[in-house]
């Protein structure tokens, strides 16, 4: 068991070395480090504007969130061994011939995918932090109680979702249910004004290290996670599953798109893939529900602000990475035998994008219901649809097909950083002095045009790796 | 007849292998063609070179008149393939999967094309099933159908036969020599020389990326000579000069 450990952790370094590079993989923990030096570097100046334990609340907060959007392990099933990249070429698949249970070979898929997190981000960020901490007189032995508190609170979100999503499996009925009282539950504890560190005890072990805090949140990580392991549906019975034809009604019902037939397909690899619909509720209606909640505390602080407009431009970003999904469900290698081009098939997914930000706008307009906020609403639309498009367009501009690969090559993640944030942040900060300066997102029309063009270009031309 | 496949000093490098190294070989239409090469020889790759699916380093390749690196998607248009690896997607099934490549090819027939090919490989009990809860032959029986779909006037197929049980194997060398006898080209792939000797017309010995021989089958197979013996002095051969 730990030989197959350390081969799929060979292997997941082997599969982004091989489109990164070894140095351009090996650098991103080393630019994350950088990050988080200069963001510790400026904390003082944060310190001015946002009390410290508001801060230090919002950064744990951040990682319990990274942590809810990859932990959705328990609706996997048994595509962990073959999905990630649309063939079943990885260790895990190969191991059932191994004399090892499925669900070990799960366990240890997990222990990797979630090491493979801490390594990449959670670490490197507190390294950045400590090699701060000497110029903004932190004391020494603080970072390490960060990396403490960080692991922990990126693991609680981790093992919350794993646990939600391994109920869902079993039932989406008690799963929901078990949601929903959370929910009622969470909101009756800030009614009855208890702190938020109540809900996340690492934050509160930061805050006053102790006993309880510490038990606290290493039971709210070890119970769900050792029972999600324990309970996860890995084995489904092998009957082979029978469908009648949707494909061409589906098709026929998306001819408003030139290529219906692409996005038919993704639909149906939706519906039908043991995953699929519920990776959105737990990759991405959760962690948006999270935001919302997030930013409607948050801005009691921050007087001028619109939630619905910054909420608007998140949802813009968040919603394209809905895009590595689409292209986790198939390799180019599925098309290279047919007439078509790699623009064929980028035109394919985003046609499918664009009816998977139908959803997104539907988010949009409930929370705009939520917020009450009806003289942002126009403006808000306008700023989520320019920002989706233009996310969205760097993103295929920079990956191509592999987003999910290519993002961890430190280039690609600068270049992708540089021309989102700054967008970003222009359009938070003018919609302060208006909420309808929002509206003038729709420049990013025509770049998001532009660079789509462009990126027709550069991946036709590219050679296709196999793997 | 005239040449519909022709390559001039084809050549391919992977790093520092060598995949096909000034391959110029010509081809004409009518022949059942074999491309034989012992494992790594370089026939995968030179499949997909020809049909536009990598870009080769030097040399050119024309197939059907056109230039294959100048318009792959043309090219493939008018040919069908089967690859050596791929298959067919999980989350359709079979049935949808020919109606999906139907209408890449834009086949207006398609569900008498789908339902022909149900009968002639006999998986009409499985058109309802997941492509990925097939058995790997049932699958490989999709790819040949989807390669077929649209009657076209060349095929490249790399290894079909593979997983295919005996009476599959004879359906389909039966299929394909009917299909040259009607007027088709094929460029068959493998390393299965009985097969290649029973089927085809015309073969090239394809090692280490280097064509050592091309000629007809009949002038080679004669009396108690066979392919075999012929190939294995010729790759041996090589190995060693
Ligand atoms: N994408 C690639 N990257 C690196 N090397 C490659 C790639 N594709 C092929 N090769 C190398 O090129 C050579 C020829 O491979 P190819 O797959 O064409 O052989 P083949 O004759 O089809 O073998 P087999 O009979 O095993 O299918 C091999 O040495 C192989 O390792
Ligand atoms: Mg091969």
């Amino acid at each position: 068991m730990r030989d197959l450990f350390v081969a799929m952790v060979k292997e997941e370094w082997r599969i982004h070395a091989t489109m990164a590079g070894n140095l351009g993989f090996g650098l991103f923990p080393v630019m994350i480090a950088a990050f988080s030096f200069m963001g510790a570097w400026i904390l003082p100046l944060f310190l001015e504007i946002v009390p410290a334990s508001l801060l230090a609340f919002i950064v744990h907060a951040m990682f319990a969130l990274m942590g809810v959007m990859v932990g959705s392990f328990g609706i996997m099933g048994r595509e962990f061994m073959n999905r990630r990249f649309g063939q079943a070429s990885l260790i895990a698949y190969s191991s059932r011939s191994l004399p090892l249970s499925e669900r070990t070979i799960f366990a240890t898929f997990v222990a990797k995918d979630v090491l493979f997190y801490l390594f990449l981000w959670v670490i490197p960020a507190v390294a950045g932090i400590a090699a701060a901490a000497p110029f903004i007189g932190m004391e020494p032995a603080f970072p390490l109680l960060l990396l403490v508190t960080f692991s922990l609170s990126f693991l609680e979100g981790l093992a919350v979702v794993f646990f939600l999503s391994t109920l869902y499996a079993r039932s989406p009925r008690i799963a929901g249910a078990i949601l929903a009282a959370g929910a009622v539950a969470v909101a009756l504890a800030s009614l009855a004004g208890i702190g938020p560190a109540m809900l996340l005890p690492p934050y509160a072990f930061l805050l006053a290290p102790g006993i309880l805090p510490l038990a606290a949140s290493l039971a709210l990580i070890g119970i769900p996670a050792a029972v999600s392991i324990a309970w996860a549906t890995i084995e489904y019975p092998d009957a082979a599953r029978r469908y009648p034809n949707s494909f061409d009604g589906l098709s026929d019902r998306l001819s408003l798109f030139s290529r219906p037939w692409l996005t038919a397909k993704d639909a149906l690899d939706l519906r039908r893939s043991e995953g699929g619909i519920a990776k959105i509720i737990f990759s991405f209606l959760m962690p948006l529900g999270l935001v919302w909640v997030f930013l409607s505390v948050l801005f009691r602080f921050i007087p001028g602000l619109s939630p619905l407009i910054v909420f608007a431009v998140l949802l813009g970003v968040i919603s394209s990475t809905t895009y590595n999904w689409l292209t986790e469900f198939d390799t180019f290698s599925a098309y290279a035998f047919l007439p078509v081009d790699v623009r064929t098939v980028i035109t394919g997914k985003l046609q499918s994008y664009g009816v998977i930000n139908l959803v997104s706008l539907a988010v949009l307009i409930l929370a705009a219901a939520a917020a009450g906020d009806a003289g942002a609403v126009v403006p808000a639309v306008l700023a989520f649809l320019s920002v989706s498009a233009y996310s969205l367009a760097v993103t295929v501009r920079l990956t191509g097909l592999y987003p999910s690969v290519m993002l961890y090559q430190v280039r690609v993640f600068l270049l992708y950083l540089a021309a989102i944030s700054p967008a970003l942040l222009v359009l938070i900060f003018v919609s302060i002095l208006d909420p309808w300066y929002a509206a003038g997102s729709v420049v990013l029309l025509p770049a998001a045009w532009f660079l789509l063009d462009r990126a027709m270009l550069r991946w036709t031309a590219f050679d296709m790796p196999s793997y | 007849m005239a040449a519909i496949i022709e390559t001039q000093d084809l050549t391919k490098t992977f790093g520092d292998t060598t995949a096909v190294d000034h391959v110029t070989l010509s081809i004409a239409a009518g022949e059942l063609f074999g491309l034989l090469g012992p494992n790594g020889s370089g026939k995968t790759t030179m499949n997909k070179l020809l049909t536009g699916q990598i870009r080769p380093d030097a040399g050119t390749v024309r197939v059907m008149g056109l230039d294959v690196p100048a318009d792959p998607v043309r090219v493939r248009a008018g040919i069908g393939i089967i690859p050596e690896q791929e298959t067919p997607p999980s989350f359709l099934t079979a049935e949808e999967y020919l109606h999906f490549v139907g209408r890449v090819r834009g086949i207006t027939a398609i569900d008498e094309q789908a339902e022909k090919w149900f009968d002639i490989l006999e998986f009409r009990d499985k058109r309802q099933v997941l492509c990925k809860d097939l058995s790997r032959g049932t699958r490989q029986k999709l790819m040949v159908a989807q390669a077929f779909l649209h009657e076209p006037p060349l095929a490249f197929i790399d290894e079909p036969l593979i997983n295919l049980d005996p009476i599959m194997q004879r359906t389909v060398k039966d299929f394909l020599s009917e299909y040259v006898a009607g007027g088709g080209t094929v460029f068959f792939s493998t390393h299965i020389l009985g097969i290649a000797e029973e089927i085809c017309t015309s073969f090239a010995i394809l090692h280490n990326g280097v064509v050592l021989h091309h000629g007809t089958i009949d002038e080679l197979v004669t009396g108690d000579r066979h392919l075999e013996g012929f190939f294995l002095e010729r790759v041996r051969g090589h190995a060693h000069a």
